[in-house]
């Protein structure tokens, strides 16, 4: 066996698997160590040195594929890849395909760690910090389950103009100045304090509207549930109102639309003449 | 009033309309810039409330007072609900904060008639106007559009908007005389015709001020009379033909509080609903026509959906040969969609394709099986009659408890 570590980055492992496929050697003989256990395992198999005589012309589309997935976290996450790097450059294009074995579980990571940037794009809550501090504007504490910081959270550049603002993480985090993406492979730990021990004070206007938007006469946790997983609950502020709306929904028997908040209030109906007051 | 009470007001009016939709807007980016917001076609889903419907944008009315008396809507003037109108600035206001907090993507706004159609119309614009021109918002805006309002006001709106609406709210012209007396389909279909052409007059114009990019799109109500579902698909297909409108959605009848007598007291089954999506799907993006899925009066089956229903009434077609079938074709294969099929051409162009590559694509072999066959698979089912593969394939609902009170 080949053991080798390329500290989860892309680049290292691309090095490495260049010089393994120069060497022809089969994706059998390879491992990559998980963090941390890298020293577990000697290499019990003697390593060529320097470049080997295989010259395998790898196409840019499927360099990309493979960054792409290599994102995604999980067992044999650098073999999985040096074995599709294999079969493609030896002349087998399903195996980057979702009808072949191997092919479908590249897709199958490719799918999810492209889902796991979405999360980020859609459940990133930012808060807003007093204005007169100096350091980002925004923060977000966000816990991805692949490695999509660095690459996904590019979209709030569009999004946020000249804000300054961070995301982050148990893992990494970046931080926006004004002008660059700053990103940190070790999220620094005052960047987490940042994140996780802001203040809120105007909280409560997302609260009442995901309150009164929901139509308890349609409840339906299980759709919810499928786009909208429990993992990000803990880090949305709608996440605790959740199981008291479904408890409401059920209670209330279903019956009509309206939140019970608004059943209590005084209604009003309107005349046809002088119907023109403001509420 | 605080507009944190005119919030809950105002979000639980505008809960009725189904549409949420933020995609379909050109590319903008606030990089290096003033001001606040990105598009790039696709929507996001920022949130999903418990009754499984994404929150993708602020979708509020500008005012629940109303001078109409439409007998579905919980904002009709005879209805007893708490009543609240926000300041445009104060819309402007809400929709920076949640967007900034990533918690929306834009904003939907739409309002009951108040004064007049015009009046009401440029309230609307004037919010988006506020948001484009002073906040140089770049989010996603969709305006509900008022049908009598002045063609102009429907023009400027499309400037500022990516989507506009106008709801057709039910499907036939009988209904929405009994039911919106102070609607007529004329005007509605005026309004319509007004943004199509809006949007036909800048389509080959690069220079020209953009308008809606992201479409029209409609609703109806389903369930609030007797339509069937025929009529119902005939009429989204000719909506999609002379409008070339983006979506229609189809909103299941939600029973409101006070219910007048002229509408019913239940919901329909939130199936119907679902099916008449699927349908939708088929007629948007298949190709299939309403005709093929519904030919005379009638509704879909609920318990199953209308690719199959077609395909146990073409049994002709089947099996097909992924081997060899066109991919328009295998595209109707039940169990089989477009993404599948796109897969099953990358894939055939290398080698041939057997049955375990099927079950590995993540279709719904059960369905699919006794309608393909591969290099190495036949289906014993090819000489099943249709009716015995209804009965094994059809949906059998879990069964439901029934309420504690009945």
């Amino acid at each position: 066996m080949i053991n080798l570590d390329c500290d989860d980055l892309f680049d290292t492992w691309r090095q490495q698997a260049r010089w393994l496929l120069s060497h022809e050697i089969d994706p059998s003989l390879v491992s990559w160590a998980a963090e941390g256990v890298g020293d577990l395992f000697a290499s019990d198999h003697p390593v060529p040195e320097g470049q080997g005589p295989f010259q395998a012309r790898i196409p840019r589309a499927l360099l990309d594929t493979l960054e792409n997935a290599a994102r995604y976290r999980g067992d044999q996450r650098w073999s999985l890849l040096y074995e599709v790097l294999w079969r493609v450059s030896h002349g087998d294009r399903t195996a980057m395909m979702a009808g072949d074995k191997l092919g479908s579980e590249l897709q199958r990571r490719i799918k999810q760690v492209s889902r796991e940037a979405h999360h980020l794009h859609a459940f990133v809550r930012f808060i807003e910090r007093p204005k007169a501090l100096p350091g980002p504007q925004y923060v977000a504490w966000h816990e991805p389950a692949h490695d999509i910081l660095h690459s996904a959270s590019e979209h709030f550049i569009g999004r946020m103009g000249r804000h300054r603002w961070l995301i982050a993480t148990p893992r990494d985090g970046v931080y926006y100045d004004g002008e660059q993406l700053i990103h940190e492979r070790r999220c620094p730990p005052e960047w987490q304090q940042l994140a996780q021990n802001v203040d809120d004070p105007h909280g409560d206007l997302w609260l009442t509207y995901y309150s009164h938007i929901f139509n308890p006469a349609r409840l339906n946790p299980k759709v919810m549930q499928g786009h909208l997983p429990v993992r990000f609950w803990k880090n949305l502020p709608e996440g605790e109102l959740i199981p008291q709306l479904i408890t409401q929904a059920r209670m209330g028997k279903q019956q009509d639309g309206q939140a019970s908040g608004i059943s209590t209030r005084a209604g009003k109906r309107i005349a046809l003449k002088g119907v023109e007051r403001s509420g | 009033m605080q507009i944190i009470d005119k919030l809950s007001i105002l979000a639980d009016a505008a809960k009725y309309d189904a549409s949420c939709a933020s995609s379909g807007a050109p590319k903008r980016s606030s990089e290096g810039k003033s001001g606040l917001g990105s598009t790039d076609g696709m929507g996001i889903c920022h949130s999903y409330t418990p009754d499984g419907r994404c929150v993708s944008l602020l979708k509020i009315l500008l005012t629940n007072f109303c001078l109409y008396d439409c007998q579905y809507c919980v904002n009709r003037r005879s209805s007893d609900v708490p009543r609240a109108r926000f300041t445009p600035e104060e819309v402007v206001t809400l929709t920076l904060d949640f967007y900034r907090r990533n918690c929306v993507s834009g904003l939907f706004l739409s309002s009951g008639i108040i004064r007049s159609a015009d009046y009401t119309m440029e309230q609307l614009v004037r919010v988006a106007k506020l948001l484009r021109k002073e906040h140089e918002f770049r989010g996603y805006i969709h305006l509900k559009t008022i049908p009598d309002a002045d063609p102009a006001l429907i023009a400027e709106a499309g400037r500022y908007a990516d989507r506009l609406s106008v709801n057709i709210e039910l499907p036939t012209d009988a209904s929405l005389q009994t039911l919106a007396p102070e609607k007529n389909i004329g005007s509605i279909k005026q309004a319509m015709q007004t943004i199509y052409t809006g949007e036909q007059t800048v389509l080959n114009e690069p220079r020209a001020p953009k308008f809606a990019p992201a479409g029209q799109s409609t609703q109806l109500i389903v369930g609030a009379d007797d339509t069937d579902d025929s009529t119902i698909l005939h009429g989204a297909q000719a909506l999609y033909g002379n409008f070339r409108l983006r979506r229609v959605y189809y909103s299941a009848f939600s029973p409101i509080p006070d219910s007048p007598k002229s509408v019913p007291l239940a919901a329909p089954p939130l199936m119907r609903e679902h099916r008449l999506y699927q349908a939708d799907f088929l007629l948007r993006r298949y190709g299939y026509s309403a005709d093929e899925l519904l030919k005379g009066p009638g509704n879909l089956a609920l318990d199953i959906d209308p690719k199959l229903a077609w395909a146990l009434q073409n049994r002709e077609v089947f099996p097909l040969d992924l081997n060899r079938a066109e991919a328009s074709l295998i595209a109707r294969i039940p169990g089989i969609g477009l993404r599948t099929t796109e897969r099953l051409v990358e894939l055939r162009r290398q080698r041939r394709i057997r049955y375990e590559d099927v079950a590995r694509m993540r279709c719904v072999l059960a369905k699919a099986k006794p309608f393909i066959i591969t290099s190495d698979y036949h289906p014993q089912q090819a000489e099943v009659t249709s009716h015995l593969l209804y009965q094994q394939l059809r949906d059998r609902p879990a069964p439901q408890q029934m309420g504690l009170w009945g």
